[in-house]
């Protein structure tokens, strides 16, 4: 089965226990300790096509953030700040 | 006998956190039950004393160095997205390593210094930074996750969202509406999503349990979704499912 693509017939179109299978995805995807992960993921993506869309939504939200959230530059004098409080201390 | 017995909980307690750091819970609790409030305070002082001297100046430095230090962007990033101000992050990251160089015998050697500091830098951001400023929290958290605490609203809103409208989005959109919203449920994304902490580690960062780290979670993810969407729409992309 082509799990890449959202436009396979085999899938279900609803999902009948969206809230907790969703939440499942979820926590597979922020890299939680789900017993049988991968075989859990590969049923439902298959076979239901809400949680298909869900976790490939989430995947692309995690990845956007994660690459364009993160480039705040930080003050190059704050190092240097922190040394000199540092050495105040001491 | 008694003395006796007592005399062995000590002993317990003291070969349990000894040297080793913060006292465990366990011990903790066997100590309040074998002792009146002077012996206790007494013995938590001579443990502390113990304990602060835990680090000479030459181990010290180098924890600060090789294990804070390297998580400055990280540090700054977050203090930024908290305060939306660059003087203010600045202050607030200062603040923060200036207690972790100070409490540094606190700090377990092996553990991990980035969740400790972020914590530090979150109870700072609680404690000092939004009493300073005046304005009081903008949204009461309480009253928003009652509000999203209901199924209902979960799901069917933000379904059509498209994962390519997402995947085009510009650095300034998706960080936009990160910022708006509530600092409770920008903090769990940032923390989770562009940090890469364990649910567990956030539990411990922000002093809450890790059920409510999940549901806090799905439910910032929910409202960020949303905010996403309008972006979406407004770029032009269609959001409505192809007919």
């Amino acid at each position: 089965m082509d799990k890449k693509s959202a436009a396979s017939g085999d899938r279900k179109l609803t999902c009948e226990d969206v809230s907790k299978c969703f939440q499942l995805l979820e926590s597979i995807l922020d890299g939680e300790n789900i017993p049988n992960s991968k075989e859990v993921i590969d049923e439902k993506l298959a076979k239901c096509a809400p949680c298909f869309q869900h976790y490939h939504l989430e995947q692309a939200i995690r990845e956007v953030l994660k690459t364009k959230c993160t480039k705040q530059s930080t003050p190059a004098e704050l190092v240097a700040n922190i040394r000199e409080k540092i050495q105040e201390l001491k | 006998m008694a003395l006796k017995t007592n005399m062995q909980a000590y002993r317990y307690i003291i070969r349990e956190s000894g040297t080793k750091g913060q006292i465990k819970p366990k011990a903790l609790t066997l100590f309040k039950k074998i002792s009146d409030k002077f012996t206790l305070s007494l013995l938590l002082e001579l443990m502390s004393e113990v304990q602060r001297k835990k680090y000479s100046d030459r181990e010290k430095n180098d924890i600060f160095d090789n294990e804070f230090m390297p998580h400055i962007d990280s540090m700054y990033n977050f203090g930024y997205r908290l305060t939306f101000d660059e003087d203010d992050a600045k202050d607030l990251v200062q603040d923060t390593y200036l207690k972790a160089y100070r409490f540094i015998n606190s700090f377990e050697q092996g553990t991990n210094a980035k969740a400790w500091l972020f914590r530090i830098l979150k109870n700072s951001f609680i404690n000092d930074y939004r009493k300073k400023s005046k304005q009081p929290a903008k949204v009461d958290y309480q009253e928003v996750e009652t509000y999203y605490n209901s199924d209902d609203v979960d799901y069917g809103i933000t379904t059509d969202l498209r994962v390519d409208a997402v995947k085009d989005m510009l650095g300034d959109e998706i960080s936009n509406a990160l910022n708006s919203l509530a600092v409770d449920f920008r903090t769990v994304i940032i923390l989770c999503d562009l940090e890469g902490f364990t649910y567990e580690e956030m539990a411990k960062i922000l002093d809450i349990p890790i059920g409510t780290v999940r549901s806090r979670l799905h439910r910032a993810r929910n409202l960020l979704k949303e905010k996403l969407r309008s972006y979406a729409q407004n770029m032009g992309y269609k959001t409505d499912e192809e007919e």
